[in-house]
This record gives structure tokens, C-alpha cells and sequence, in this order.
């Protein structure tokens, strides 16, 4: 078979405007945008190693659900002792119910919760019980208070006087923490 | 795609030096490792104010044959003051006897920062740091001085860390470090770590 010179060809010889148009360009600003991989990617790795320091392994005291701890700037770090919680008139012990302070609130009478001093002695003995005879000097003494700040004085001072009566008398105020004057 | 050249042109069948980092799972993982620390993140801080219930121990009993009588500073919330006064034995030590320190209105004295009222109550801080160094203990002997709050029983709880925040404003080094007094070194003004609150907070049980 011979060989011919090929014919018009679409595109070069045959006009097709609307098709340059849609295809080729026609000069016009691309529909296609190019990602700087490099920039995103360093952004990515700040943010992680940002995220990574900032991470604690050890976790967080949980905080009930609504309860708003009171700020204060001279604060100390937190330690790990039984969480007794005061909010929505009740007394949780680590999440677990151990009173109410209606009755507090009501007789504005400074009183020992019983429902807590007896949790809190179970918790006390069990330790004893868990331990050897020689770190029974080591007995747990502190305790951590999570209290919303709107709470009275006469329910605030019941659970002080309780937890010490349990054998508990470093007590600690949780709080939220404000920056100190001078930083 | 993204590659690295290690050099080398892979010539002669030779499998090619030239290697490439797939890109896509390695971003993915950077998004995954995002989200998670994102979702675990604690924003909040928490802390907590030292408060020590003064509870008689056996100890003490036996020890009555040779009481100690230390200056306790006394601290009354009344509604538009503060009383401050140091008792040693149950005896109001003159001077100072007692001393009132304006308390300030709401106002002034509470500000809002987000769902939280932050309570301050910056001259009491100031008279109890001056009343600490004119009245405190002398002795280096790493013990804190004790304060005792009184408060109405209907005061709300952010008062009461109000008030232990400005009683803790007052700091001291423990120890020889801290000179014969415990003053040597101004804690208000180094904020070295060694500076501890110079007072232990307890509550009236009336």
C-alpha cells in the first residue's frame, strides 16, 4: 500500500475553537492547582512535635461535667491521692456517690458526712491491708477536694472536717491554675 | 511524586540507585498522629492549694508536758473587711492586735475569665507579707507557719480560694538557704524554686 501524506488533521488545519477552549487552555488561567507537598509536610511535622511535647502520657485528674474549679495563681503541682468531688449537691469519692450536701445546705451546720468518712476509712484499711508492715508509715495522707466554685463554705468545711477525721489531713484544694505575677 | 537521588545513573540493568518516599501514607499518618494527640490534649492545667487539717495526733498528747506556743495567725472574712490577728497560747499578741484590711466590693474584686470568676484580693496579700515578716516564727526550722480562716458558712467556695491565694502570696525558703529567719532571700521578688507558701492554711470547724 502507498504512502500518503496525511490530510487536514483536526486541531491544526480544522479550527475548533470550543475545543481549545475546553481543552487546551486557550491560553486562559488553569483549572489545576498545585500543593507545595514541602510546606504542607513541614507545617505537619511542627505541629506534631508542638502537639508531642505538650502531651501528657500520664493523664489528667477527670473533671465532672459542668463543674468549674475556682482559679488561683500560687498554686502547687497536683499529686496523685483519692478525688473527692462536690458539685450538683453531691459528693462523689473517685467518681463513686458518698453523700449529698442538701442536708448541709439546709442546717448550715458544720457536720461529718457519713456516707464519705466510711469510704474513705474502707479505702484507708484496704491500703493497710495491701501493704506490707513496714511501709505502714507510708500511709496515704493526702486527699484532693474538686469543688465548683459556687459551693458554700458550710459544705466545703464538712468535707474538711471528714476527710481529716478519716485520716486524711493534707487536704488539697483543686484549682485552676492563673498565672503567677511576675511571668 | 516526591524523590530522593542517591546518586548513580542505574545504567547497564543495574537497578536504579534512585529511590522515592511515597508521599501519601506519610502525610496520612501525620494526620492521624494530628488528630490523635489533638483529641487527647488537656487544655486545662489543673493544681491545687495545700491546705493541712490540724488534727491532734498521739504524739501530741504525750508531748503536753511541754507545750509549744506559736503565733497563729488568725483570718476573719466579714463582708466588707478582713480581720487579721496573731495569737500566741490563745493571746492576742500586741501590737499589732487585730488589723482590718478593707475587704473590696465584688466589682473590683472579681473578674470573669471565660465561665470562671477569678477572685483577688490584692492588699490582704500585701499586709499579710508584711505582717509575716514583722510577726512570723524566727526559728530556721523548716515549719510553716499556721493560719486559720474563719468564714461565714454561707460564703461561696472562690472567696475562700480568694483569700488562701493571697495567704499563699507570702513565701519563704525552708532552711539554712533561707538564713536564720527564713527572710534572707525575698521570695516576692526572685521566685526561686526553693520558695515555699510560709503558711499552712486550716479552717475553724465552728
Amino acid at each position: 500500500m502507498a504512502i500518503h501524506e496525511p490530510g487536514r488533521t483536526l486541531m491544526k488545519h480544522v479550527g475548533l475553537q470550543f475545543v481549545e477552549k475546553k481543552v487546551a487552555g486557550g491560553g486562559s488561567r488553569a483549572t489545576n492547582a498545585n500543593l507545595s507537598l514541602t510546606s504542607m509536610i513541614d507545617f505537619l511535622v511542627v505541629t506534631v512535635v508542638f502537639l508531642l511535647m505538650s502531651f501528657s502520657a500520664s493523664g489528667e485528674t477527670p473533671i465532672a461535667p459542668g463543674l468549674t474549679l475556682p482559679k488561683a495563681a500560687n498554686y502547687e503541682d497536683m499529686l496523685n491521692a483519692p478525688v473527692v468531688s462536690i458539685h450538683n449537691g453531691l459528693v462523689l469519692l473517685d467518681g463513686t456517690r458518698a453523700g449529698e450536701t442538701r442536708t448541709i445546705e439546709d442546717n448550715n451546720v458544720i457536720i461529718t458526712i457519713p456516707e464519705l468518712l466510711t469510704q474513705l476509712k474502707a479505702r484507708k484499711d484496704t491500703w493497710k491491708l495491701s501493704h506490707p508492715a513496714s511501709e505502714q508509715k507510708d500511709v496515704p495522707q493526702a486527699i484532693i477536694l474538686q469543688i465548683d466554685q459556687h459551693v458554700k463554705a458550710v459544705v466545703v468545711k464538712s468535707v474538711f472536717k471528714t476527710a481529716a477525721l478519716a485520716g486524711y489531713p493534707n487536704i488539697n484544694f483543686m484549682v485552676d491554675t492563673l498565672a503567677k505575677s511576675g511571668e | 511524586m516526591a524523590g530522593v537521588d542517591v546518586g548513580g545513573g542505574g545504567k547497564g540493568g543495574r537497578k536504579s540507585l534512585d529511590s522515592e518516599i511515597n508521599m501519601i501514607p506519610m502525610i496520612d499518618l501525620l494526620m492521624v498522629t494530628i488528630s490523635f494527640l489533638l483529641i487527647t490534649a488537656v487544655w486545662t492545667h489543673m493544681a491545687r492549694l495545700e491546705a493541712d487539717a490540724q488534727v491532734q495526733s498521739q504524739q501530741q498528747d504525750k508531748d503536753v508536758e511541754k507545750p509549744q506556743v506559736e503565733r497563729i495567725l488568725f483570718i476573719e472574712m466579714m463582708p466588707d473587711k478582713f480581720v487579721l490577728t496573731w495569737k500566741e497560747g490563745g493571746v492576742k499578741v500586741e501590737p499589732p492586735g487585730a488589723i482590718d484590711v478593707p475587704r473590696p466590693p465584688d466589682s473590683v474584686a472579681v473578674s470573669r475569665q471565660g465561665s470562671t470568676e477569678v477572685v483577688h484580693y490584692g492588699d490582704l496579700a500585701k499586709t499579710i507579707n508584711e505582717q509575716w515578716k514583722a510577726n512570723s516564727r524566727t526559728q530556721a526550722d523548716n515549719k510553716k507557719d499556721l493560719a486559720i480562716l474563719h468564714c461565714d458558712n454561707q460564703a461561696e467556695y472562690k472567696y475562700i480560694i480568694g483569700v488562701m491565694d493571697a495567704l499563699y502570696e507570702t513565701k519563704r525558703v525552708m532552711g539554712p538557704a533561707g538564713g536564720a529567719d527564713g527572710k534572707k532571700i525575698d521570695c516576692s521578688v526572685t521566685h526561686l524554686q526553693q520558695c515555699e507558701t510560709a503558711f499552712n492554711v486550716t479552717f475553724t470547724s465552728q
